[in-house]
């Protein structure tokens, strides 16, 4: 209101520190060549928001023929006549990151991830048929409800329990008798899970091979066929910045047959690729 | 990929185009306006305002300077691109479901709902590009009257030699553009699940028809033998060539009716990849709240986009991932012509 009046009022200074007014803009360059951005506004109840912004910006050329270029001055019309070029916020925005790889057999991998999936969803389908049972009565309520908590003591499971139940209480072992800990290597089909993990392992090392001092420039392609021409390659993995999808400078290829990755291990080592010297070694297992 | 979101239609979409540079992409929906977009960054160039009733269909003439819609109102509407302009309005008897202009752009094709006594036509038009566009043939030089059962989806063939359209009662027939006759009609899909979409292959020696009996066919457009048959689990409305990479896109989804039961990963409103020569589903695109009406493919093949029941347009740019996906076979294929 001051402000209508005289602006040369030194009192008008106070308006700097009004906690209405918004911080300027901040931009910070990072290192790996994005910018943050840091900015201020209202939103929708007036509160104050900082929005930090991390920016990658590239540059891409486009050669487009004349008819494109031509139509890129066009004005607009309709309900977009007299806007400013560039996309309105009402209009246009960008959705979240779809990963989209296409892969040979999608169909079986979605099958078992839905299966996964529905298995770990689903906690209320599980339980749906399974009824609450007293420890003390055997009734259809909770331990805890029971009418006779006070003048019974809990039903013994080893002997009012069925016969099966038995039998897995001393496979659990530690005969520690009423405990229901049961150690993982005794749980059911704990065991096998176990040793299928490991040999997984095994199996995938027998014949995978890290390289280190990959260039940043990297491409899964180049690598592919680069290791391509030892055997018949089965998996390459190149590690990549999550922010600017560089390479980070190591990479796993694994083959079909341990023959051939030898030979590859022997011959790339010490190879020359993008002006770096590549180091081949077979991976080891990460514990 | 990051989809770009175009929320610029208030009800449900009813077809999207790519020009044939790419460039610009059309959209149509039930909200009785036709936007252009930039798709290159979403930025929408305008908007065609005239229609009185939902709109159903849209096609770009070959040159990118005329624009063709048909809407529930009856009307076909011919609009300069530029400037946002209508040139021309032909009335029609009934609403007009499907237009297509011909490879060489000379002609357009408009399919006419069958209703209130009046039988399925698909119309000729005559397009004259002169001067400001607004001198055009009045009547249509040619009426192909669907007696059996309505034309639902048209579309020209190579050199503009047949029409070939899509009835509701699952058959594919050809028509001679110069006679009006009928040259063959051959029962593609299961009879009476109405065929919902047919878009050409770049070349037009092929194309891909999506029905409802949840399945598409990609048929050759000499003499509709059925090269390949997709089959999925949901109701199809929409399918599409890739140029560039062998794939078809389908999409579809559960009836919008039943949509409110049940939930975004039960209604399937995915677009859906299949290899087109292995016949073999690839990958899935999620997104959209509601079953996909309409998907077209940029000429280039670097880009898709999808319009669905829920109002929104989403533009995907491929990323490299999509264009390094080989079978085993094609890899080992590209290695042989190497090497020769």
């Amino acid at each position: 209101m001051s402000r209508l009046g005289n602006r040369a009022d030194w009192a008008d200074d106070e308006e700097f520190d009004d906690p209405s007014a918004l911080p300027a803009q901040q931009v910070i360059a990072n290192k790996d060549g994005t910018k943050t951005v840091i900015s201020y506004r209202f939103n929708d109840d007036n509160k104050k928001v900082k929005v930090t912004r991390r920016i990658k910006t590239t540059v891409v050329r486009e050669h487009v023929n004349p008819q494109v270029a031509e139509r890129r001055k066009w004005e607009k019309f309709g309900l977009e006549k007299g806007h400013a070029p560039g996309p309105t916020f009402d209009t246009t925005s960008v959705g979240e990151n779809i990963v989209f790889r296409p892969t040979v057999n999608w169909k079986a991998n979605a099958k078992e991830e839905e299966k996964e999936g529905g298995e770990k969803g689903s906690m209320k389908d599980q339980l749906k048929d399974k009824k609450v049972k007293c420890r003390i009565c055997s009734g259809e309520h909770f331990t805890a409800r029971c009418p006779f908590k006070d003048t019974m003591a809990p039903v013994e499971e080893g002997t009012a329990g069925a016969p099966g139940v038995e039998a897995e209480e001393d496979k659990g072992g530690l005969g520690a008798g009423n405990s229901s800990y049961v150690p993982p290597h005794m749980r059911k089909g704990g065991a096998g899970g176990g040793e299928k993990m490991g040999g997984r392992f095994e199996k995938d090392d027998l014949a995978t091979l890290r390289v280190t001092n990959v260039s940043e420039l990297a491409e899964e392609n180049e690598l592919r066929d680069l290791f391509e021409r030892f055997g018949r390659v089965t998996r390459v993995f190149l590690a990549r910045d999550r922010e600017t999808q560089r390479a980070k400078g190591f990479a796993f290829i694994s083959y079909a047959d341990r023959g051939d990755a030898e030979l590859a291990c022997q011959k790339v080592d010490g190879f020359g690729y993008r002006h770096l010297i590549l180091r081949v070694e077979f991976a080891k297992r990460s514990t | 990929m990051r989809p770009i979101l175009l929320s610029g239609h208030e009800r449900s979409l009813t077809q999207i185009k790519f020009n044939s540079d790419g460039d610009l992409l059309f959209s149509t929906s039930k909200d009785k306006i036709v936007c252009a977009w930039w798709s290159a960054n979403g930025e929408r160039l305008g908007t065609y305002s005239g229609h009185q009733g939902a709109v159903w269909t849209v096609d770009v003439s070959p040159n990118t300077t005329l624009l063709a819609t048909g809407s529930a109102d009856n009307t076909v509407r011919l609009w300069n691109i530029k400037t946002g302009e209508c040139v021309k309005v032909w009335d029609f008897p009934t609403a007009v479901k499907r237009v297509a202009f011909s490879p060489d752009g000379s002609r357009l094709l408009a399919v006419t709902e069958k209703r209130m006594g009046f039988l399925g036509t698909i119309a000729v038009l005559d397009i004259n590009y002169d001067g400001t566009y607004t001198e055009q043939a009045a009547e249509p030089s040619l009426v192909i009257t669907c007696e059996d059962s309505k034309a639902t989806v048209a579309q020209w063939s190579f050199l503009a030699k047949y029409i070939l359209a899509g009835h509701e009662d699952g058959s594919v027939s050809q028509y001679d553009p110069k006679t009006g006759d009928i040259v063959e009609n051959i029962q593609i899909h299961e009879f009476d699940s109405a065929i919902t979409d047919l878009q050409m292959s770049p070349d037009r020696l092929s194309f891909i028809t999506a029905s409802k009996d949840k399945s598409a066919k990609l048929i050759s457009a000499r003499n509709l033998a059925i090269l390949k048959t997709y089959t999925t689990d949901t109701p199809l409305n929409t399918a599409s060539i890739t140029p560039k990479k062998s794939f078809v896109i389908l999409g579809g989804g559960q009836a919008a009716m039943d949509v409110t039961t049940t939930s975004a990963r039960q209604g399937k409103f995915e677009a859906r990849f299949w290899h087109s020569i292995v016949g073999e589903e690839v990958g899935r695109v999620k997104g959209h709240f509601g079953p996909l009406n309409t998907i077209d493919v940029h000429p280039a093949g670097t880009a898709y986009a999808s319009g669905g029941e829920d109002g929104y347009v989403r533009v995907h740019h491929f990323d490299k991932s999509y264009f390094d996906f080989l079978y085993e076979v094609e890899r080992e294929h590209l290695r042989e012509q190497a090497r020769k």
